[in-house]
């Protein structure tokens, strides 16, 4: 067994840390003062593309492009990512690039539309956003509920239905659609659909407001009779009989679940680090119950960051992980919220003054247990496996 | 990098602990259990397996395997019954603490005082006993009592103090208890007047690690036993049936047992990596009394939630999972208990302006 971090990530996670504390830090708690997402205009997004952000991992029609950084193992991942959200979560989200979606287009999406869609992303010549449209008001955990519909139309696919809390979507050149093909038959019917801004019927972009995370823009909106040619079925034609487009979303899903784990663990770290600061500054280090809560606090973060490296160790080991990614999520996001509370315990009212950046974390992270399955939906997942819990 | 592959040589002593937990502890749990101690079929089979010696150094006919390895062993045996354990491995945390403390001499006194193991090497933390050492021309002394040691019998003492450990090879006697759990390792309140000390090291960062590793001993013990509770009652709560399907198919008992199984799976990889960090020679104080509370407050969450599941049969001997919860209390109470652990983690963490900050050492 080894526990150590390799020099090639120490220096990944140090350059996050610089990153951090002098662009993510500030533009997070600007925008939680403001309460209102990162324009897309500000300077900030300008330079995150000068510093060679936003690009796609695809190296273009002849693979040779420079894409945004060769493979990493999903442990050097997941620690990159720890260290960005314990600076703030929220702007990691808001910063441009192909996103969510990039991943089922690499895997499933045809050359053509890795060029139409990813091709853009390549050499950004401004901060371009895209996203993946998948929850609705009336599904979220339960992704195989969706009603949004796409029917066949004479020359490509006709879609209505609505989309709620999708990251991005007013901001970004396109959104990768979920949408049933027979609502009835569940998951095996759904595909997924490049809707382009500006597509006639695609509209009512209403930025949601949140509790937390302010810095990017969940956003709901409308597709009414949303036309869009054949090519944009992710996949290709050959797709339409196939049932892999809601496998494609899925696996996305798992693959996400072991980095917001990773993001949890970043941020009660910065929950443990303030409430450290704070109890120093005003020297209440020598008193048990300080003491205890940041013991506790360290704890969970120490606990929870191993069940997250796990997931990401048997992943980089093409070992199943289904069970792993599901524990770090739901303890990850459980423990973090604790120990957030925690440290607003510990700083006591001045918790409650609004302006703390405890009290911030303590809001940003309730969503951890909530995006990509609740922690609710990982206890089934895991309990299919444990007892033998029905479907 | 990171990697939670134990490797072949740990795979081999872990499977010949799983075997041997599996085929004679298990079976001979209750009876060991009534007689206070494991019987000499157990005990003859024990010294063939060889497991006690795992963490003596070879000059001391030892595998030097290190503590990631008792802690993974220690997973195994206690997963079958953690008294018996504690009786059959006669050295306990004693011999590391001698050999943490006072290095190879304070090793060989250790084990020529037990006969290598024939008799119990009982270590007392200086947590669970008021301790007093005096000089009366003659010697050092060492008046002790303790009010509950898992053991009635023992050939020397370790007494682990903040800066020292003591060897006592006579002197101290043994009133047995009931004993709330760990009953298969016998139970007694211990008390000696001015017993004579054979040895006395001084070594206040041999004992911090000593004490670590003695965390880990026991926190890995709890392992075993949370690992039996998560099993048994999971299995039970598919073939008890109620209200027309199994009790583990009610969303109220899945989620119980899906929270056990994930706290169990943490506490591992925390234990885990402290006794990476003993093997390694890193800073792990810390780590280890981190581990052992967290052990702790797990345990204390699954061996009485093992027993619910169970319901009324659970509450009843005919079952294990009401042993695992008084046993993981007992375990949990030991070196100190939880207080002691968080407290020494504690006060190490707040030393730190950003304690669990990634990669500054290459370790996590």
């Amino acid at each position: 067994m080894e526990f150590t971090v390799d020099p090639e990530t120490r220096r990944a996670i140090e350059q996050a840390r610089e990153l951090g504390e002098k662009e993510l830090r500030p533009a997070g708690l600007e925008a939680d003062r403001r309460g209102a997402p990162i324009a897309p205009d500000d300077p900030f997004f300008a330079r995150c593309i000068e510093r060679g952000e936003g690009r796609t991992r695809w190296r273009g029609p002849d693979d040779s492009a420079k894409s945004s950084g060769g493979p990493r193992s999903v442990i050097s991942t997941l620690l990159v990512m720890e260290e960005l959200a314990y600076w703030d979560r929220g702007v990691i989200i808001a910063t441009p690039g192909p996103g969510l979606p990039e991943n089922n287009v690499l895997v499933m999406g045809t050359d053509e539309q890795k060029e139409r869609f990813l091709g853009p992303f390549l050499e950004p010549d401004r901060p371009r956003w895209a996203c993946f449209g998948m929850t609705e008001p009336g599904a979220g955990s339960d992704a195989a509920a969706i009603k949004t519909r796409a029917e066949k139309d004479a020359d490509g696919w006709l879609l209505n239905g609505a989309k709620c809390f999708i990251g991005g979507a007013s901001r970004s050149d396109w959104i990768l659609v979920q949408a049933t093909l027979d609502p009835s038959k569940g998951r095996k019917a759904q595909r997924a659909f490049f809707v382009e801004q500006g597509t006639p019927g695609l509209g009512g972009f209403q930025i949601e407001k949140k509790m937390g995370l302010k810095a990017y823009e969940s956003t709901s909106f409308t597709l009414e009779n949303v036309r869009v040619p054949a090519s944009h079925l992710l996949g290709g034609e050959q797709r339409r009989e196939s049932n892999a487009g809601f496998k494609t979303a899925l696996k996305s899903f798992n693959a996400g679940r072991p980095a917001i784990a990773a993001n949890a663990v970043g941020m009660a770290r910065a929950a443990l680090d303030e409430s450290i600061r704070f109890a120093r500054e005003h020297d209440l280090l020598e008193q048990d119950r300080v003491r205890d809560r940041i013991e506790a606090m360290a704890r969970r973060v120490r606990k929870a960051r191993l069940v997250c490296l796990k997931a990401g160790w048997l992943a980089d080991q093409q070992r199943p992980n289904i069970i792993e990614a599901s524990i770090s999520k739901a303890l990850a996001a459980q423990v973090a919220q604790e120990a957030t509370s925690m440290g607003l315990e510990l700083i006591g009212s001045v918790g409650s003054r609004g302006d703390h950046l405890i009290e911030k974390l303590y809001r940003d992270v309730k969503a951890m247990d909530i995006v990509e399955g609740t922690g609710q939906v990982q206890r089934m997942i895991i309990a299919r496996s444990l007892v033998g819990l029905p479907r | 990098m990171f990697d939670l592959d134990a490797g072949d040589e740990f795979d081999l002593v872990v499977q010949t602990a799983r075997q041997f937990a599996d085929d004679a502890l298990v079976p001979a749990m209750r009876d060991a259990e009534r007689a206070r101690e494991p019987d000499s079929g157990l005990r003859a089979t024990w010294n063939e397996i060889g497991l006690a010696a795992l963490e003596l150094p070879e000059a001391h006919d030892g595998a030097e395997l290190g503590c990631l390895a008792r802690a993974l062993v220690n997973e195994e045996l206690a997963a079958g019954d953690v008294g018996a354990t504690l009786a059959l491995d006669t050295f306990g945390p004693a011999a590391t603490a001698l050999l943490e403390v006072g290095g190879n001499d304070a090793l060989a006194a250790g084990l020529a005082a037990c006969d290598r193991g024939a008799s119990r090497l009982l270590l007392i933390s200086g947590d669970d006993a008021d301790c007093g050492i005096e000089n009366d021309g003659g010697g050092e002394r060492l008046s002790i009592t303790a009010p509950y040691v898992h053991a009635e019998a023992a050939g020397a003492l370790v007494v682990l103090l903040d800066d020292r450990a003591l060897l006592v090879e006579s002197g101290f006697d043994f009133e047995p208890v009931r004993g709330a759990g760990l009953r298969a390792s016998g139970g007694a309140s211990l008390r000696a007047d001015a017993a004579p000390i054979a040895g006395n090291w001084e070594n206040a960062e041999g004992a911090s690690r000593a004490r670590a590793r003695a965390r880990l001993y026991y926190a890995s013990l709890l392992l075993g036993v949370m690992r039996s509770a998560c099993d048994f009652s999971a299995e039970y709560s598919q073939q008890r049936e109620a209200f027309g399907r199994p009790i583990g198919h009610h969303q109220a008992l899945a989620f119980m047992i899906t929270d056990m199984r994930m706290a169990l799976e943490a506490a591992r990889l925390v234990v885990h990596e402290a006794a990476w960090r003993v093997d390694r020679g890193l800073p792990c104080a810390s780590e280890a009394a981190s581990a052992f509370a967290e052990c702790i407050e797990v345990s204390r969450m699954v061996g009485p939630n093992g027993v619910q599941i169970l319901g009324g049969h659970g509450f009843m001997a005919d079952y294990p999972v009401e042993k695992h919860m008084r046993e993981a209390r007992a375990l949990g109470l030991l070196c100190g208990g939880f207080d002691a652990a968080i407290d020494e983690a504690g006060r190490t963490l707040v030393e730190q302006t950003t304690p669990l900050a990634l990669g500054a050492s290459g370790a996590l």
